[in-house]
């Protein structure tokens, strides 16, 4: 073979084909990964999830110590026990430490946002029965039976909503410490609250049908990106220092601000309890290090805890003066913000970027190797990877899918709006090709600046199959930062700074000088709060079908919406009354988030957080208090978009156009399942499953006209102009509605993982899709098998509006392993990538995998526990997603050629 | 899977046979198309194909005009299914209690809209071939170019692409005036007038040769491989400025032997030919065939070995000749 690949090379150059077109004959070999990673990974395969107490009990014990005191100090003080008293553990091989808990895959309830959940499992608990009557959201959800999901109880560990195992000794101290929190959770004060809405009924009805299916307090942080600026360049004992000159200069004084002025002493106050629990939180794992090495007989092991204990030590107290300290630093403040709230999606930001100066430096004074930093980024891996949120099953399994989405991002511009891409960001990207894991997940932020070399390696990256890294176009991202942020101040250097918080949130930053070998560098970072909470996860085509039933929901019998009796003889009154329906719902659902949201910042304002996001320690008020430079970040979140255009185009196509059926005979057929047996008997989900029941016959005709109705994803403009007003009607209605902060919101569009469980309560729809399936996955996905005029023409379709006209949009492609095989199959992957972003695609992933694949990974799981696909913004284990969203996987049309 | 048997021969027609409308006849469009030729492509498949080959991957080609495909795996008859019964206007689609659908595809031809087709809500019943204006066509290929990136552009293949000759020209005009760069894989057997005519109007070349044996050339194709030849070396002498790669599907048993392949050097060599693709046999048409009731003479035999493909790639390199296999191309 080796001969061979010579001997065409030879003979090529001697008929002059270039060097260029030689090299795509040839493509490198990956290196495997450190053995360190390797060993590390051997035992994360066997590990479950595993939720304590520990940090759960000295947040509440130190709470209740200080009760009395001022909130945003007490609940520093609590934050900060929790911290400082988690027993470190340290594995041998690990050169980067810290976890969220003493396990490696670990978490901890936090009943003082939610108990209700654990209160009610109190009893059942101990008694070891039967879980009571779960709530809907989460019987519709199906978390992933394998990997370390526990999804039953098992020997001496209890399953707690079907993802945690907790061991027994456990149980008592949860039931003991939730009990403390019965009526007064974030929960509980904002339901009480709620409750005095005038519409809360509507509230209920809608919730209980699950065409809206979350609360913002599930997870109230997230969704947003880390800011590490702060530990980098003054270290704890120098933002200890600053604290108390801050205090010197504001305790006492109003500074010209009546209401909120005051609190400033207060906030610094509060900043001195987190950094030094923090600090202490370090300072442990430093004697942890040093004990083990005091005990370790094994020269090189011994050294590996030494070096550990002089990091942990040194960032306990001073900057970072490596890049290994900053690295173990940045993450050592991940997971103090990851612990501090329930939440997914807090994503490291523009690590390579961040860290660049760092790495640089020891570099140059060859203190290091690219292959020790390759090793550290491969361990930093594993650690993100062990981020796991605990939440109930409605939101571990049926929004997240188990994934917390910690997103990193590459590329994009600099301060200076020149490429931002630095060396050390093509070494995240090697480390990301030989150690493969679900987390982080990397997003390259493309921009026509990028140099070519980078993006290539990226594109090598992605068609490994592990859907990472995924793609985001930076102008557009930054146009609709300067579309959304500008009322606030934002500018042209600020809108450079944005990357992806969560699976697909773009997010707004800034840069901040860093200090730092004799220079000063801007390094971007986040600079707002949550962009990922408000009105979540409403099912669009639910609303149409509330529509065509008079506000009934037929599934469950029970109305939803207050009738509208309208015959609905044209098709604009068909929209409008969607468009009602959909602002009953986003009206009485937004008041309830923000109240929601409110009494968490109220009781439950980030610590940790408020001591990195910029401006908050500038003002002196927390994120809470809008202390973040950046707030209208609070928004809509849609789901099965593409569903509910097909079904749109189908019922103007077959009812109002051709008039071929009445309003009335398409309900009814709906209603009927078009004459198939539904999903709920059956219990096969996949879209393509179809049973016929005695009235196949009946409804067949109707059924072909749905299914032949015209369907985006195709460059057909009938379809495509509906997606285009929905778009334009959107982007100017949306912003009617306030946030808590005060600020208009706007469209959000990641289903993440809910278009299975919404799928699932939806009755059948007009585009010939059947009831309870999954819907179309992102936003501009097409729907499974129907775009048929090819990849061209789908991009032709997404782009028929302005992406930047709100948040992200969603675009998940399956393609054939052998259709981007080579060096040139990687610069075809990259000339998609580039065509997509050129007509204006915000973001694009692919799954290069075959579905023959996947097929035999469902039924034979244990044989491909290292299987990773990409759902909606995320990678995940195929073995630990439910079977509703690995269906919709298979079915997405592949692209390839035979 | 039970296979529904006809002679093909009844619902072909015959060779060269070309209709002389002013529409293309297109069996499929393929985007991100990345093994027929350099960079990212569109490919049209036209129908119509001088060639019939035992193997053919898209023996769907073979009917020039509109037609049903069958696919029987997609079919949910076992699930209750049966609506194409009733609409199908020439009865040829039947059905006995416990067994999938039969078509009779005698009947089936003179069928001319498919209303089965339009209510077979699993795909299973398809229709196969759309008519397009050269202007249609074009649409869509301007619409791609922005997709391809630099050195990407349109691919004819087929069928035999020169089989619609008129229509194939027409659209070859329009994308040199767009400056869309062409490729083509052809059979080039044509009367060399009409061959030369449209290679005028092509950047890059597949053509096939299947055999160097005229008469196994003539038993695996239906025709000799004299034409084929002559128009190679006619297209090489006429000063044509493209590039030319030959391709050839290597099949055990029929033309995997050395001897093939140092007569094809030689001729490569007199014709100072360099480049040739070599395809390991593959049964990805395979499910085509039955969706069309046709018996597929290699639902067994003719596979090949890495090291067999290897060993003949090693006797062309030997010769000088750049010598690809499958995917593994310097385009």
């Amino acid at each position: 073979m080796e001969s061979n690949e010579l001997k065409l090379q030879e003979i090529l150059k001697a008929r002059g084909i270039t060097d260029e077109q030689l090299k795509e004959v040839q493509e490198q070999d990956i290196p495997a990964a450190a053995e360190s990673f390797q060993r590390i990974m051997d035992i994360y395969y066997l590990l479950k999830v595993t939720a304590d107490m520990e940090s759960a009990y000295w947040y509440n014990r130190v709470w209740w110590e200080n009760d009395g005191d001022l909130l945003e100090v007490r609940r520093a003080k609590a934050v900060a026990a929790s911290l400082a008293h988690s027993t470190p553990t340290i594995l041998p091989y690990e050169k980067l430490v810290m976890n969220k808990t003493k396990h490696l895959r670990g978490a901890f309830p936090f009943p003082w946002v939610c108990a209700s959940f654990f209160n009610s499992l109190a009893e059942s608990l101990m008694e070891e029965a039967e879980a009571p009557a779960e709530n809907e959201a989460d019987s519709v959800s199906v978390v992933g039976a394998g990997g370390g999901n526990v999804t039953e109880s098992y020997g001496e560990i209890i399953s707690i909503a079907k993802k945690f195992g907790m061991r027994k000794e456990d149980i008592p101290v949860l039931v003991k410490v939730s009990k403390y929190w019965d009526g007064i959770s974030v929960e509980d004060i904002s339901t009480k609250y709620a409750k005095t809405l005038p519409g809360y009924e509507q509230f209920q009805n809608v919730m209980d049908s699950v065409l809206v299916m979350f609360d913002s307090f599930a997870i109230p942080q997230g969704r947003e990106v880390m800011n590490y600026y702060m530990p980098l360049q003054y270290g704890f004992d120098g933002i200890l220092e600053l604290c108390d000159e801050k205090i010197a200069e504001t305790m006492g004084e109003a500074g010209g601000d009546g209401i909120l002025g005051m609190s400033r002493g207060y906030y610094y106050a509060a900043m001195k309890e987190i950094v030094k629990g923090l600090s202490q939180w370090c300072e442990n794992y430093a004697r942890k290090a040093e004990d083990l090495a005091s005990r370790e007989p094994d020269e090189a092991y011994k050294k590996n805890y030494l070096e550990i204990a002089q990091v942990m030590h040194n960032i306990a107290h001073k900057r970072p003066s490596t890049f290994r300290e900053a690295l173990q630093l940045t993450l050592c403040m991940h997971l103090g913000v990851v612990n501090e709230d329930p939440q997914s999606g807090q994503s490291i930001g523009r690590l390579g970027q961040v860290l660049q100066p760092f790495y640089e430096k020891d570099i140059a004074d060859g203190t290091t190797t690219e292959e020790e930093v390759v090793e550290l980024l491969e361990l930093y891996r594993i650690k993100i990877t062990c981020i796991e949120c605990f939440a109930s099953a409605g939101v571990s399994g049926g929004v997240l899918s188990g994934n917390t989405f910690n997103n990193l991002s590459l590329g994009g511009q600099n301060h200076d709006g020149l490429s931002a891409v630095t060396p050390l960001e093509y070494l995240i990207i090697e480390a990301g090709m030989r150690a493969q894991t679900p987390q982080p997940t990397l997003s390259i932020l493309y921009d026509e600046k990028l140099p070519e070399d980078f993006l290539m390696k990226a594109a090598a990256c992605t068609k490994l199959g592990m859907g990472y890294p995924a793609w985001m176009n930076n102008q557009v991202g930054m146009n609709f930062m300067l579309r959304q942020y500008g009322p606030e101040g934002m500018d042209l250097y600020d809108a450079r700074a944005w990357c992806l918080g969560g699976c697909l949130e773009s997010a707004p930053g800034c840069f901040l000088p860093l200090e730092y070998n004799g220079k000063v560098t801007m390094i971007p970072g986040g600079a707002s709060p949550t962009c990922g909470t408000g009105i979540h996860f409403t099912g669009l085509p639910k609303v149409l079908e509330l529509v065509l039933t008079n506000g009934v929901d037929k599934r469950t019998g029970k109305r939803v919406f207050p009738p509208h009796n309208k015959k609905l003889e044209t098709f604009d009154e068909l929209l409008d009354q969607w468009k009602e329906y959909l602002d009953i719902s986003n009206r009485v659902v937004n008041k309830v988030n923000n109240i929601q949201m409110d009494v968490w910042r109220k009781y439950n304002m980030p610590a940790v957080n408020s001591l990195l996001k910029p401006d908050c320690f500038k003002k002196g008020q927390h994120i809470g208090n809008c202390g973040a430079r950046y707030n209208a970040c609070i928004n809509f979140e849609s789901c099965g978009t593409i569903t509910f255009i097909n079904s749109l185009a189908s019922l103007k196509k077959n009812v109002y156009d051709t008039k071929k059926y009445t309003l009335e005979e398409m309900t009814d057929a709906m209603l009927h399942n078009f004459g198939f047996r539904t999903a709920y008997d059956t219990g096969v989900f996949s879209p393509d499953y179809r049973e016929s029941t005695d009235d196949a016959q009946k409804y067949a005709a109707i059924f072909a006209d749905c299914i032949n109705a015209p369907k985006y994803g195709n460059a057909d403009p009938y379809a495509d102009q509906l997606l285009r007003d929905y778009h334009m009607y959107l982007m100017h209605y949306l912003p009617t509605l306030e946030s808590f902060f005060g600020k208009p919101e706007y469209l959000c569009q990641i289903s993440v993982s809910t278009h299975g469980p919404q799928g699932f309560i939806t009755l059948a729809t007009a585009d010939g899709r059947l009831a309870g399936t999954t819907y179309s996955d992102g936003s501009v996905s097409a729907a499974p098998g129907t775009d048929k005029n090819g990849v061209y023409a789908l991009f032709e379709s997404a782009t028929v509006y302005d992406h930047s006209q709100n948040q992200n949009a969603q675009m998940n492609l399956k393609l054939h392993p052998s259709s981007v095989q080579g060096v040139q199959g990687t610069r075809k992957l990259l000339e998609l990538v580039r065509t997509y972003m050129r007509k204006g695609g915000f973001h694009v992933q692919f799954n290069v995998v075959s579905s023959d694949t996947l097929k035999e990974a469902q039924k034979t799981p244990d044989q491909y526990r290292d299987l990773m696909v990409r759902v909606a913004g995320f990678t995940q284990y195929w073995c630990e997603i439910g079977k509703p969203i690995q269906d919709e996987v298979i079915y997405r049309t592949e692209y390839e050629e035979v | 899977m039970q296979t529904v048997v006809l002679s093909a021969a009844s619902i072909t027609k015959p060779h060269g046979v070309k209709p002389m409308d002013a529409r293309g006849h297109i069996f499929d469009i393929q985007s991100f198309s990345v093994h027929d030729g350099p960079g990212c492509r569109t490919t049209v498949f036209m129908t119509g194909c001088p060639l019939q080959c035992r193997w053919c991957a898209n023996p769907e080609s073979w009917i020039y005009g509109k037609h049903l495909m069958f696919a029987q795996a997609s079919c949910k008859w076992d699930k209750g299914c049966d609506v194409c019964l009733s609409v199908c206007p020439t009865g040829a689609i039947t059905m006995e209690p416990g067994q999938p659908p039969q078509v009779d595809w005698n009947k089936c031809k003179d069928c001319h809209d498919f209303p089965c087709t339009s209510i077979c809500p699993n795909r299973a019943l398809k229709q196969c071939v759309r008519e397009y204006t050269s202007d249609e066509l074009l649409q869509i290929l301007r619409r791609d170019f922005s997709s391809w990136g630099s050195n990407g552009g349109v691919t004819f293949s087929g069928g035999d692409p020169i089989t619609q000759h008129d229509f194939l020209i027409e659209v070859l005009k329009g994308c040199q005036k767009l400056g869309i760069h062409t490729a083509i894989e052809t059979s080039a057997h044509f009367p060399r007038e009409k061959f030369l005519d449209v290679m005028q109007y092509i950047d890059f070349a597949f053509i096939d040769v299947k055999n160097m044996d005229s008469e196994a050339h003539k038993a695996g194709t239906g025709v000799g491989n004299e034409l084929i030849l002559d128009n190679i070396r006619a297209l090489k002498q006429s000063g044509w400025k493209g590039r030319l790669v030959l391709r050839q599907p290597v099949i055990c048993g029929y033309n995997d032997s050395e001897e093939n392949a140092k007569k094809l050097i030689s001729f490569m060599k007199e014709n100072d030919l360099f480049e040739i693709n070599l395809l390991k046999f593959h049964r990805l048409g395979q499910t085509k065939w039955e969706q069309l009731g046709k018996t597929y003479d290699y639902a067994t035999g003719g596979e090949m070995t890495d090291e067999a493909m290897t060993a003949l790639q090693s006797l062309y390199l030997d010769a000088g000749i750049a010598c690809y296999i499958g995917h593994h191309t310097s385009f």
